[in-house]
């Protein structure tokens, strides 16, 4: 074993930055001051973000410098893994803008959430970047376990600690599955890298073992309940309920996000050359569609916008799935822009509540009556998050949505986008909800009373964070280019050496 | 000026966005910005384009490429041609007229209103300019969110109800064709409408006509054809008299124009395959919209359901394939931009005096209010199609392209059942200004009658003159208005190969009882031609 070189520490760096930040974060966060000193507040947020800044820039550079292999035993830096961190650290930091003015506006502000914030970031920016099944388990419990605690992280609330612990024990029960069928690939094939499984599957011909079916079934299934994908999805309402609401648009996106991305390296990447590609894409078409029908018509039916959004997420699982039975470099490609634009709708939507300043469970459909009337600027957010989320042109969730279906249809599965559609037509229907109380619903006068009283607060950061993401929102909807070609496509093609 | 049509599209895009954000409290000021923006749009367009009208071929075009999505190019393709050369002039046209029509109908945010009005307008002529099909599509979808929230938040009383029916419905078919749109666009490796139609030839007939199906739904749902109609009576009771203005006057004419534009030339034996079903539902739209509309006790939901039955007419006219029909089509959706634009203004200027649009609560209106009924009066008889009117030349051309054409018996058939909705037109017209406008006056205290206390305004006049100028001279020199579209329909119809026209059994017809007999013959000759 030789120490790494300078080029492959660097591309390690990114992942490392968070992570001792957390470390120092937490010493500053003994301090008991951090409940009247706003500057020590101040100074944990700070150390926070310049981390994430450090995660950033280091990126940036190992973009530009190339694929860098074998940065250090199991971490792969290839294109799709520096795409991955990238993301992560951009929705890391949107997240942290909003939960500066979200933590202030619940009275709650703690060092400690955001330590977990940041070690649940550098465990997903690991779990993005490698094929190995242990280092895979390892940063999934990396990620997983900080979210459970910040999920309860206002434990003030009643249903913090519920939400909590409903998502820790659903949580661990998948990941003993993920471990079960890594252990079962293990004893199959004797290796742990996917890349290397696949290789000793097509040697040995182990294309038809039983083994390798509950193996590769279990592993898929780890990933789903990440995903939040149907059957596995129940947790995902009851744990954004109970989150705090950037935290809960962190989990939707990043979560999400980077349990897709491993599936991509599982699935149409390493594994697909042993047999199990054809069952997969089934199994995956299977689940989509029962995500869809889960996600959206429950989605319709609820009051309140964080459980709406949450059962949009799902929906939203749903269409990236597609994707992936889709099964082209050019629909992966798809896939990843699609998360790009996700990121920024979703985190854009939850951060709607900070910059309104919904606390606790204000956050029904009636308790935003006329809103859009009041802050027009974020009336126009919410607009542009909500059509963009529904898939209406010209923004950005129109081309993702546009990239996946084409790619499906354009492999023959007209059924499965015709399916798609109207799922989408019918996610009309919730996102409008919310234009609907904001816009086309006068307030009562009690709401009108309790408005006058209420101090104003101006969430500089969580509205920054708004602009950031209807930025996104808009240029990818209008140029791209860049988005869907340079980035995200050439991030697909890191999958295609996998094989 | 290389760049006029972009300026057209755009200029009331940037405005309509800047004064979305001005606060409620200029809301006046913002009011007049827009309509001297609309103003200055349609002088443009005045200066600018009119002179171009009799140019044959692509009058203006701007094209370049825009952005590779997908592996699939998207151009940004602009052009005007004879097809939509006075669609174009109709949206620059309605949009500051109804502008002024409404001036105080608004009571609270009208300068939101103004600016959504003009990103209204952005999508329509974007929608009516647009040559690349994606292009096409999202002003489609893009004009859907001005006239959401016009309707939603402006509308009346059951307005969320009537908004969300309508953006759904519109969006469910749209969502639909982008499948096909999509599917075909996989196949000819573009958006752009020649390759797209010589990729869709080397398809199988049967995935010709599903694809055809999945354009014709979404471009029915907009006209609206039967059964495909139910969005509108809602949409137009609830929306504000300036939204159902330029819903009635422009949104629905991109239906027909999309068959034309795009479903037809795309696909032209899928289209000839089914030239008969559709004609049979714009007939049994004529019939049904104008039953419906004659029990009608609101006039706005009468003049609604009129709405179908206009639109009816022009499918009939596009599902013909006879010149004479198609072009009597294109100028039907400019007929009814103006006439049914007209009385839904009127509709929502007498709405505005006596808050109340109950047949049952008027009566004796005439004596009250003689200018508005005289202009009512006009624009009623126009929509019957009275001769010397315009109605008259749209729907007489029309009723003359279905009975000529190659459909033979059917079209005749055809002909004869929709000139009952002439007929039927006639009736729930002028028996709605009965009840409204003469006999006594009503002589309950609270009627709306007895509110109306003032008649038309300067304003309100300067208005309605022009409407009335346009709906004369479109019935006295009609070919002003169709010389433009000549050209294209002609070249469509040679494309889409269109049969014959069926003109054997009139002339024999007229020609005296001698050759009656074989007269009865015809049809059958015109079988074996088919």
């Amino acid at each position: 074993m030789s120490l790494p070189t300078a080029a492959q520490w660097s591309a390690l760096l990114p992942a490392m930055y968070p992570a001792l930040a957390a470390c120092v974060i937490l010493l500053m966060s003994l301090d008991k001051d951090q409940a009247t000193q706003k500057w020590i507040r101040g100074a944990m947020y700070g150390t926070g973000f310049l981390a994430l800044a450090g995660s950033f820039f280091s990126l940036a550079e190992v973009w530009h410098s190339g694929v860098v292999t074998g940065a250090y035993q199991q971490m792969q830096m290839d294109r799709l893994g520096q795409f991955g961190q990238m993301f992560v650290v951009v929705a890391g930091a949107l997240t942290l803008l909003q939960s500066w003015d979200h933590f202030h506006q619940e009275g709650w502000v703690k060092g400690e959430t955001v330590a977990l914030l940041l070690l649940s970031l550098s465990g997903m920016m690991v779990f993005v970047s490698t094929t190995h099944l242990l280092v895979l388990f390892l940063a999934l419990e990396l990620f997983s376990l900080p979210l459970y605690a910040l999920v309860a992280t206002v434990r003030l609330r009643p249903e913090a600690s519920e939400g909590g612990m409903k998502y820790f024990i659903t949580g661990a029960v998948a990941a003993s599955f993920f471990l079960m069928g890594a252990v079962l690939l293990y004893g199959l094939t004797g290796e742990l890298d996917l890349v290397l499984i696949a290789r000793r599957i097509g040697e040995h011909h182990l294309g038809s073992d039983p083994l390798l079916l509950a193996g590769g079934a279990l592993l898929i299934l780890g990933l789903l309940f990440k995903l939040s994908a149907a059957p596995f999805h129940q947790w995902t309402p009851d744990a954004y309920e109970a989150a705090p609401a950037p935290i809960a648009g962190f989990m939707s996106v990043a979560t999400k996000g980077v349990a897709l991305m491993a599936l991509l390296r599982a699935f149409p990447g390493a594994l697909s050359g042993a047999g199990l590609g054809p069952k997969a894409q089934s199994a995956v078409a299977a689940l989509a569609v029962l995500t869809l029908i889960f996600g959206n018509l429950s989605a319709l039916v609820q009051v309140r916008v964080k459980r709406m959004l949450a059962y949009s997420s799902i929906a939203h699982a749903g269409y990236l799935m597609l994707g992936l039975v889709a099964g082209t470099p050019a629909a992966h490609a798809g896939m990843l822009f699609y998360l790009v634009v996700y990121l920024a709708m979703n985190l854009g939507a939850f951060g709607l509540l900070t910059a309104w300043g919904v606390v606790g469970d204000k956050d029904g459909f009636e308790d935003l009556r006329g809103l859009g009337w009041r802050s027009p600027l974020l009336g126009l957010f919410a607009c542009l998050f909500m059509l963009s989320l529904a898939g209406i042109p010209p923004l950005g969730g129109f081309y993702g949505k546009y990239l996946i279906f084409k790619e499906l249809v354009g492999t023959g599965h007209v059924g499965l986008a015709i399916f798609g559609v109207l799922a989408s037509l019918v996610s009309v229907g919730y996102y409008l909800r919310l234009l609907v109380a904001l816009y086309l619903q006068a307030p009562t006068a009690q709401q009108e009373r309790e408005a006058a009283e209420r101090p104003v607060v101006r969430p500089h950061l969580a509205r920054a964070a708004l602009w950031i993401c209807a930025f996104i929102v808009v240029a990818s909807g209008f140029c791209q280019q860049f988005l869907a070609k340079d980035f995200a496509g050439s991030a697909a093609t890191s999958l295609a050496q996998l094989r | 000026m290389t760049h006029l049509l972009s300026l057209l599209v755009f200029i009331p895009a940037v405005a309509g966005l800047l004064l979305l954000f001005v606060p409620d409290q200029f809301g006046k000021a913002v009011k007049g910005l827009a309509f001297v923006v609309a103003l200055a749009l349609f002088a443009l367009g005045l200066a600018q384009l009119l002179p171009l009208r009799g140019a044959s071929g692509v009058m203006l075009q701007e094209q370049w490429a825009w952005l590779t999505i997908g592996g699939l190019p998207v151009d940004y393709h602009l052009a005007l041609d004879g097809l939509s050369f006075w669609l174009v002039m109709l949206t620059l046209f309605l949009t500051p007229l109804t502008m002024l029509g409404t001036w105080n109908s608004l009571k609270e945010k009208e300068g939101r209103f103004a600016a959504l009005f003009l990103l209204l307008q952005s999508g329509m002529l974007g929608a009516l300019l647009a040559q690349d099909l994606l292009f096409f599509y999202l002003f489609w979808e893009a004009m859907l969110i001005p006239m959401y929230f016009m309707i939603g938040v402006w509308g009346g009383d059951d307005r969320r109800y009537a908004a969300t029916k309508f953006f759904l419905f519109t969006l469910s078919g749209s969502l639909l064709w982008l499948v096909a749109l999509l599917f075909l666009a996989g196949k000819a490796g573009s958006f752009a409408i020649a390759p797209m139609t010589m990729a869709a030839a080397k398809l199988p007939f049967g995935a010709q006509c599903w694809l055809f199906l999945a354009f014709a739904v979404a471009f029915a749902i907009k006209v609206p054809l039967f059964p495909l109609h139910t969005w509108l009576p809602d949409a137009h009771t609830q929306a504000p008299t300036a939204g159902s203005v330029i819903l009635a006057g422009v949104l629905l004419k991109l239906g027909g124009y999309g068959f034309l534009r795009f479903a037809v030339p795309i696909f032209p034996d899928a289209a000839l395959h089914y030239a008969k079903p559709i004609a049979l539902l714009s007939v049994i739209a004529i019939i049904y919209g104008a039953l419906v509309a004659m029990v009608q006790r609101d006039i706005k939901k009468l003049v609604a359901y009129s709405s179908v039955s206009h639109m009816g007419f022009v499918m009939l006219g596009v599902a013909s394939f006879t010149q004479i029909g198609t072009q009597g089509a294109v100028l039907q959706m400019l007929n009814h931009g103006i006439s049914t634009g007209s009385l839904f203004l009127l509709v929502g200027m007498i709405y505005d005096r006596a808050h109340t649009r109950m047949i049952a609560d008027f009566g004796g209106v005439a004596s009250k209010m003689p200018i508005f009924t005289g202009f009512f009066l006009v624009v009623t008889l126009s929509s019957i199609g009275l001769p010397l009117t315009n109605g008259f030349v749209g729907e007489f051309l029309i009723l003359n392209g279905a009975w000529t054409s190659g459909a033979g018996h059917w079209g005749q058939t055809y002909a004869a059942f929709a000139t009952l909705g002439v007929l039927l037109g006639a009736v729930y017209m002028l028996w709605m200004v009965k009840r409204v406008f003469w006999g006594p006056e009503n002589a309950d205290h609270d009627s709306g009658t007895h509110h109306l206390e003032s008649d038309l305004s300067f304003r309100e006049i300067l208005v309605m003159a022009p409407m009335v100028l346009f709906i004369l001279w479109m019935g006295l020199r009609p070919g002003h208005f169709m010389a433009a579209s000549e050209a294209p329909v002609v070249k469509l119809l040679a494309e889409a190969k269109a049969p014959a026209p069926h003109l054997t059994p009139i002339a024999l017809a007229t020609e005296g009882e001698a050759h009656a007999a074989s007269a009865h013959e015809a049809p059958a000759h015109g079988e074996v031609e088919k």
